[in-house]
């Protein structure tokens, strides 16, 4: 079915943050570093405060004398609100210009004058871990528990995960396979800028913001001002984790309370660049296999540059050492990780990145395993894959897997077997590939309920159902009020949803990880019997009836054989509106039926495959995408449309990192892709047809059975793609994107 | 953006009095994409804005006496869908065709593609291929400059501060002196990723053949492989007199691969920038050759 709010979207009708005015308010703009590494000497703001229509200039001498905290994080405390002793990327906040309109803002910050002292920069991983390199940050200050920092360094976070005996697999084995892949940063390219208003009244603060962490952005909000804050976000136009955690609210909040009326900030695109990038991945994988093609041993060791500050990107590499070594039955597996600052922007998860660059690098290396054993692709593939009752390499027991009827959907799909139709002319080559992947969602390490959902029935008869999930677009108001529709035993159009207001929802931690349909689907669930008990013990009473031969129908509470008893009747007569509030319990140990315990490092695993067919284009290097098939066990698909066209999107989105899209800094440390004129992007004229299919196999545990996939489509692409040509080509391509030059080289090296 | 003063002229008159009066802190928009997209990158920070889509001079085509005349302000998407155009001037057609995407074409003009000045684009080389000239119109004078002599480095033209671009006129090609004979024209670019991102290269190519398939006369035009568009003079005289056979296209393409001088940026290092060249020209001289009834297997 079309989400709820398809019609008022596509008539233009929804409100964005950027569409939203609050009265009195002014406007900001930001001065960001112009050089990547430097000491900040002196600000000098006098000029830019007299200017025209200006409000005021928020530096670090109004930070420090404001008596805030200075700097915010989620995961590591480490970005300041605007610059204190250093800038730490070209495009870092220095200071934030409040005016009467946007452009007079923009010609003060031009007013601002910055003493720096330059500091020599390191631009990637390889610099950062030089010896004697300059350290992006002297001191450390992770917040989550889990982070190693590694003191003298820039290593923020190092970590690792066994199971078995690495090495003694090695031995035992028949070949051993080691390849190192590489992708760069690339930016979200959200349609939805990064946009926030702040306002503070009565000693409280309001925040309308896209952020999809509404809570956890609260919290860091009162921790910093010492006062109560309310956190609103309206429909957000896609973020795929550029606004997974806060960035700019705490800047802008600081802003408003300096200029003592609301401030609204909106970036332009090109700032978003400066704002949260996807980080660069290195990664070398090493596999050994027996003759058959059993994997026996998989060691990989990865880094992730997680740029200035590592407010976010620390996290991203420790969640994903679980998934590494991919969703095969391997014994002998080590994975390791270091996560390091650099003079980069800082980094934000991507549509489940790093999971994407891992899948990219052991899927294509059990290519080139296949080809050099002489097994058929899915045929190793098939002999590898994970079934229920495997335990992963974090000890938990996989459940609800059927990876390999999601391979043979999406081979399926691509018409797998049977060779590509030759193309127009002799210089194209045409080639079939796939992938596979396993995903973790975020999960608490005890066990304990992330979130909440409140339903309430009200006088007008309707049931309010309100929760913490942010409407980013993947459809969780129409999923949620299915569930709430479904459990309560009601039709559609007697449920409405209110969304991520703070002050009106439950608590949830965050839409991100494809965490909203399993865990606030339960919680909805959870919340509907409740209510419908209460419902119907208030009925009971009302219609002097025994609560057991009551239900709700779809007017009313109904007796088998008597009159119904209207909904918003009802309530008049109880005196009050009902209400009731569920919540979605995870982590802690399964214990399985046979009275086994196992971990839980990931409440749910997600499955999916895919598989590409390409056209290389000799003359130029070009590739062009033709088709793809994709599947994924969602469990249960609660709307089929959306599971689709979720799939589809990340696809299609991944395409461009795979193919063409990427940042690039010069030596000195500037951005050259600084605009979307020079960042290319996926269109419809890039895009392959799809063929997205839904595999079905109830979770036990889930909301209908159903466990989440909103990130897997892009995590599968690139391998599916790079296979493709390895087939098409007989080259093997450790990096991406498939920029045609670099094709056309490899291609006449051979 | 910065603020600035907004002035929209309704006679070429009054708009080359405005501009005289304003020099160099004026920019002149037509369709506004490439000028606005700048000004929003901080790129052109103009105090004066000069509107000129409502100076009536300036607008209208028609093709008479042997002469295509473009008013500055015709639409890309305009000389893409005019029947007439297609039909004796196709080349132009065709290279408007690849503009951007259909949002950008249906406001962008010719005057603004090519006083723009920029390498990548598509209207250029093959104005320049058509043998354009360009009418310069100033409070003071008017002038007329070859499209071949206007281009000056990327985003220099030989338009003075002061100056307008009033009208682009194109001869009619000549048509093949012998039965069986006649003209070809093919445009075709090299993007990465979607048709509207800037090419890595592209290319004009139009050729007139006579009766025997004898090359009478061919253009070879480059663009984004320098900072002006590159007229590959050498390689087209391969052509001459010459019955086009797959060698010589090779010979030719190759040719003019040499004569590109391109620049290493985000789109491709120079080697690779010259292999597309060689591609370009020659897919689209076959392209070409196959339209003035010449297929060459
Ligand atoms: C998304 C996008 C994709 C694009 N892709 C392509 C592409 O694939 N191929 C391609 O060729 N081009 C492409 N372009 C560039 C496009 O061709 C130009 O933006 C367009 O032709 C400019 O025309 P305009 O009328 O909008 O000019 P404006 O933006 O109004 O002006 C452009 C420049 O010309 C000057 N100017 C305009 N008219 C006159 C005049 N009559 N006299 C003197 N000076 C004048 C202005 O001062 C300004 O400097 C793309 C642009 C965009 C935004």
């Amino acid at each position: 079915m079309p989400t709820l709010e398809a019609a008022e979207k596509v008539t233009g009708a929804t409100r964005y943050v950027g569409d939203l005015l609050v009265p009195n308010m002014a406007h900001a703009k930001v001065l960001r570093s112009p050089l990547p590494h430097a000491r900040v000497l002196s600000i000098d703001a006098a000029e830019a405060r007299a200017a025209p229509g200006v409000v005021c200039v928020l530096t670090r001498d109004e930070v420090r004398a404001a008596g805030i905290e200075p700097v915010y994080g989620f995961v590591y405390r480490d970005a300041p609100l605007v610059a204190l002793d250093k800038v730490r990327y070209q495009g870092d906040i220095v200071a934030v210009v409040v005016a009467e309109d946007a452009a007079a803002a923009e010609a003060a910050a031009e007013l601002i004058e910055v003493d720096y002292e330059e500091l020599p920069a390191v631009m990637d991983v390889e610099a950062a871990l030089a010896d004697g390199a300059p350290l992006v940050h002297e001191s450390f200050s992770p917040i989550a528990p889990e982070l190693r920092p590694i003191e003298g360094t820039n290593v923020c976070h190092r970590a690792h995960i066994a199971r078995g005996d690495v090495e003694a697999g090695f031995r035992e084995a028949y070949r051993v396979y080691e390849d190192t892949f590489t992708a760069p940063p690339v930016q979200h390219c959200a349609l939805d800028l990064h946009a926030c208003i702040a306002s503070i009244e009565d000693g409280a603060i309001t925040v309308w913001t896209n952020c999809q962490s509404p809570f956890p952005l609260q919290r860091e909000l009162q921790r910093i001002f010492k006062m109560d804050a309310r956190v609103i976000v309206p429909y957000v136009g896609g973020g795929f984790g550029s606004k997974s955690r806060d960035r700019l609210e705490c800047v802008v909040t600081a802003a408003a309370q300096l200029a003592g009326r609301p401030v609204r900030l909106v970036l332009t695109q090109e700032e978003t660049f400066q704002t949260f990038i996807r980080p660069a991945y290195h990664g070398t994988i090493k596999t050994g296999v027996r003759a058959d093609g059993t994997i026996v041993a998989r060691h990989v060791r990865f880094t992730i540059d997680v740029g200035g500050y590592a407010i976010s990107g620390a996290r991203s590499a420790n969640n994903t050492l679980k998934v590494a070594t991919g969703p095969y039955r391997i014994p002998n597996v080590l994975v390791e990780c270091d996560a390091v600052y650099t003079n980069k922007p800082p980094s934000a998860p991507y549509r489940g990145l790093p999971t994407t660059q891992h899948t990219m690098a052991y899927e294509t290396q059990l290519d080139r395993i296949a080809r050099d054993l002489g097994i058929d692709p899915v045929e190793l593939r098939m002999r590898n894959l994970v079934v229920d009752g495997d335990v992963h390499i974090t000890g938990d027991l996989l459940r609800s897997t059927h990876a390999k009827e999601c391979l043979e959907a999406a081979a399926a799909g691509i018409d797998w077997g049977t060779p590509s139709t030759p193309p127009e002319t002799p210089s194209k080559l045409r080639g079939k590939g796939v992938s596979c992947t396993i995903k973790y969602t975020l999960t608490p390490p005890t066990r304990m309920s992330e979130n909440g959902a409140a339903i309430s029935l009200g006088e007008d008869g309707i049931f309010e159902v309100r929760i913490g999930t942010v409407n980013i677009g993947q459809g969780s108001d129409t999923t949620m009020a299915q569930f709430a529709a479904d459990g309560l035993g009601v039709g559609l159009e007697r449920i409405r949803v209110v969304h991520s207001d703070t002050a009106l929802v439950p608590v949830d931690s965050s839409t991100t990880a494809s965490r909203s349909t399993y865990h606030m689907g339960n919680a909805v669930l959870d919340a509907a019997s409740k209510l419908t008990a209460e419902t119907l013990a208030v009925a009971s009473h009302l219609l002097e009836r025994d609560a057991g031969d009551l239900a709700l129908g779809p007017d009313g509470v109904e007796a088998p054989d008597g009159p119904t008893l209207a909904y918003d009747e009802l309530v008049r007569r109880s005196g009050g509106p009902l209400s009731a509030l569920g919540e979605c319990v995870v982590g802690g140990t399964y214990t399985a039926p046979d009275g086994t315990e196992y971990p839980i490092a990931s409440t749910f695993w997600s499955f999916a495959s895919a598989a590409a067919e390409v056209e290389v284009d000799t003359d130029t290097g070009e590739v062009r995408v033709l088709r793809m098939g994709a599947a994924s066990n969602v469990g249960k698909a609660v709307n089929p449309d959306s599971v689709r066209t979720q799939l589809e999107g990340g696809l299609g989105m991944e395409l461009g990192p795979t193919l063409f899209e990427r940042l690039v800094w010069d030596e000195g440390g500037q951005l050259l892709t600084a605009a979307l004129m020079d960042y290319p992007l996926p269109t419809m004229e890039t895009s392959p047809t799809y063929r997205p299919e839904i595999v079905e196999h109830p979770f036990e545990g889930g909301p209908f059975g159903a466990k989440g996939m909103g990130e897997i489509g892009s995590v599968i692409t690139p391998a599916a793609v790079l296979n493709a040509v390895y087939d098409a080509t007989g080259v093997m391509f450790h990096e991406v994107p498939l920029l045609p030059h670099k094709v056309l080289e490899a291609l006449e090296a051979l | 953006m910065r603020p600035f003063e907004y002035l929209r002229p309704t006679t070429l008159a009054e708009a080359t009095d405005v501009l005289a009066e304003h020099g160099d802190d004026a920019l002149v928009i037509a369709g506004g994409t490439a000028a606005v997209v700048m000004m929003t990158l901080g790129v052109l920070r103009p105090g004066t804005v000069v509107d000129v889509g409502r100076v009536p001079e300036l607008g209208g085509s028609r093709a008479d006496g042997g002469v295509l005349r473009l008013g500055a302000l015709t639409t890309i998407r305009s000389i893409e869908r005019d029947p007439a155009i297609a039909q004796t001037y196709g080349l132009l057609a065709e290279a408007a065709s690849q503009v951007a995407n259909v949002r950008v074409r249906n406001r962008a003009t010719v005057g603004g593609s090519v006083c723009y000045g920029e390498p990548q684009t598509d209207m250029p080389p093959a104005l320049i291929a058509m043998g354009a000239s360009a009418t310069l119109v100033s409070s003071s004078s008017t002038r007329t400059v070859p499209l071949a002599d206007f281009f000056e480095g990327p985003y220099e033209t030989a338009l003075e501060p002061g100056e307008l671009l009033s009208e682009i006129t194109v001869p009619q090609p000549e048509p093949g002196s012998e039965p069986g004979a006649g003209t070809g024209g093919c445009h075709m670019k090299f993007t990465i990723g979607s048709p509207e991102n800037k090419p890595v290269a592209n290319a004009s190519v139009l050729v007139r053949l006579d009766g025997a398939g004898r090359c009478v006369e061919a253009r070879i035009v480059l663009g984004a492989l320098g900072p002006v568009p590159v007229v590959a003079v050498d390689a087209a005289a391969l052509l001459d007199g010459e019955v086009p056979d797959a060698k010589l296209i090779a010979e030719v393409a190759s040719r003019a691969g040499d004569a590109a001088d391109p620049a290493d940026d985000l789109r491709g290092p120079v080697w690779y920038k010259r292999r597309i060249a060689r591609v370009l020209v020659e897919r689209a001289l076959r392209c070409a050759l196959r339209k003035a009834g010449h297929e060459v297997p």
